[in-house]
């Protein structure tokens, strides 16, 4: 069984806390949106997730899985896409992420690479420098690399942001396809009515847990309203 | 004028020196890290001016004393740039300037202006046997090691950590990319001066980049414009009496004005080409 746990679990940076205090598991195989006003934590606590920043106190727990099998997708990817490199090795590097620095790709891995190509529709962009993708095709190839890594827990942090309709229409359906295959998926999100159409659970924070439980019951104007008011007066992206 | 075994000695070397800084220099322009090359062969310089003040101008000893310093400088430049108070290109700069003032102040006092000159521009002579087994060494250590650890360096030059669980193993292969850089000026800089190999190897680098998309053919690229650059360079050195460094890199230059001018991935004239052909096309209103 997959867990992700985590234990007053204090975040930040320069010793300045950004998330202060925060307790809870992400429920194994089901989908979890994040949502909160700006500098509310939601990325910070996905980065300490993914192991790319040491908590101040307390401790992230997984079970069921090592750090490097957790797919993360940051909100600003921090790809160079100057990078002189196609989108099919680009994709291959999502396979390679769970074979280490030297063991090759097997067959079983170039198929599922190319599934990925095929699922994020780049089928015809494979041999193309990433520095010359569209930013829907980069965002694709990056859902698509991903894809390839297989990783039974998946971070998205804002995902959407920037991303043309159908860019979002067909994303949506990799994710939806992520949580038919029973996925851990945590996913930051503005926009609310994808949230609530996303998440099984929700977690509304404000610099820790206001709210946390089925998308329902948590994603309520109160709710909003009182992280808004706990953030200050940052503006929520997407009023409820 | 060069005699013709020296001649000849000095464009193995040079071909050596384009196999294996070629690879190198690509993923130095990738990484936005050309200034790296700088840093080292200034701390070369420094390394081999200190080797020469105490042995004198003796090949056994200006070797290990400028792989010594290559080393000092790329761990100081990798930790500087690591602990991210500094931006890499900034933590360069300080050591590549802090070397080259040292290394003149420990020559000129010491060993007069002819000692830098060698230092800094080489002499094509200077490529022995055991010179020419150093390139040689040199150019298969990096090949073997870009082959072991491609992935590697071109996962942490795309995505920083993306790939390498933990910060230790970017930095390692960080460490291990720049000690390779270091090598190969190092088997360069007694024949064609310190501040010239890094132009063989930077160049062509840069100007592979109008000639091929992948790192693969990137890296074939320089490695073809860095060898022509050293052969053609070397002829016209000897027939001219000219400093052979120089003139290599020079032509290395040449080569990269007409790779921006007709290289096929950007160059100027098929760039304006491609534009004539879009416009000529018949538009849809």
């Amino acid at each position: 069984m997959i867990g992700v746990e985590f234990h007053q679990l204090v975040l930040g940076y320069g010793g300045l806390a950004a998330v202060d205090g925060i307790t809870g598991a992400f429920a194994a195989g089901r989908c979890t949106v994040i949502v909160g006003p700006n500098g509310s934590g939601k990325s910070t606590l996905l980065k300490a997730i993914a192991g790319r920043i040491q908590p101040l106190a307390g401790a992230v727990r997984l079970e069921g899985v090592s750090p490097g099998r957790i797919a993360y997708l940051p909100q600003d990817s921090g790809v160079d896409r100057a990078f002189p490199i196609t989108v099919a090795d680009f994709v291959a590097l999502g396979a390679a992420r769970g074979l280490g620095l030297f063991r090759g790709l097997g067959a079983a891995d170039r198929t599922a690479v190319a599934e990925a190509i095929e699922a994020t529709g780049l089928g015809g962009l494979t041999r193309r420098p990433i520095g010359e993708l569209s930013g829907g095709q980069f965002q694709r190839a990056l859902f698509a690399r991903t894809m390839a890594e297989n990783a039974p827990v998946i971070l998205l942090d804002e995902p959407f942001t920037a991303q043309d309709s159908r860019t979002e229409a067909d994303l949506i359906q990799i994710i939806g396809r992520w949580r038919d295959e029973q996925r851990t998926m945590v996913i930051v999100l503005h926009d609310l009515a994808l949230a609530r159409a996303l998440g099984d659970e929700a977690l509304v924070m404000a610099r820790g847990c206001l709210a946390w439980g089925p998308t329902a019951d948590v994603l309520t104007p109160d709710h909003l309203r009182r992280a808004q008011d706990a953030c200050g007066r940052l503006p929520m992206d997407d009023a409820a | 004028m060069m005699a013709e075994a020296a001649l000849r000695g000095a464009a193995a070397g040079g071909i050596a020196l384009a196999v294996g800084g070629g690879p190198l220099g690509v993923l130095l322009v990738a990484r936005r890290m050309s200034l790296s090359g700088d840093a080292l062969s200034h701390g070369i310089l420094a390394g081999a001016a200190a080797a020469f003040l105490i042995a004198g101008p003796n090949p056994w000893a200006l070797t290990p004393g400028a792989l010594a310093a290559a080393l000092v400088v790329s761990s100081a430049a990798s930790l500087l740039a690591r602990s991210r108070r500094l931006p890499e290109d900034a933590a360069f700069a300080v050591i590549y300037l802090s070397a080259l003032a040292l290394a003149v102040v420990l020559l000129t006092h010491r060993a007069g202006p002819e000692a830098l000159e060698g230092l800094l521009f080489g002499t094509a002579g200077a490529l022995d046997r055991s010179g020419l087994y150093l390139a040689g060494g040199a150019a298969d250590v990096t090949l073997i090691a870009l082959a072991l650890f491609a992935r590697g360096f071109i996962a942490e030059s795309l995505d920083p950590g993306y790939l390498t669980a933990g910060p230790h193993a970017a930095a390692g292969l960080n460490l291990l990319l720049m000690m390779l850089v270091a090598l190969n000026l190092v088997a360069g800089f007694r024949a064609f001066g310190a501040l010239m190999t890094v132009g063989l190897m930077m160049i062509p680098a840069a100007a592979a980049r109008f000639w091929a998309r992948s790192y693969g053919g990137q890296a074939i690229a320089a490695i073809g414009l860095s060898a022509a650059s050293s052969i053609i360079g070397l002829v016209i050195a000897a027939r001219l009496d000219l400093e052979p460094g120089a003139v290599m890199t020079l032509c290395a230059a040449v080569l990269f004005a007409i790779s921006g001018l007709f290289g096929p991935q950007g160059g100027a004239v098929s760039a304006l080409h491609r534009r004539g052909r879009l416009a000529a096309r018949p538009r849809l209103s």
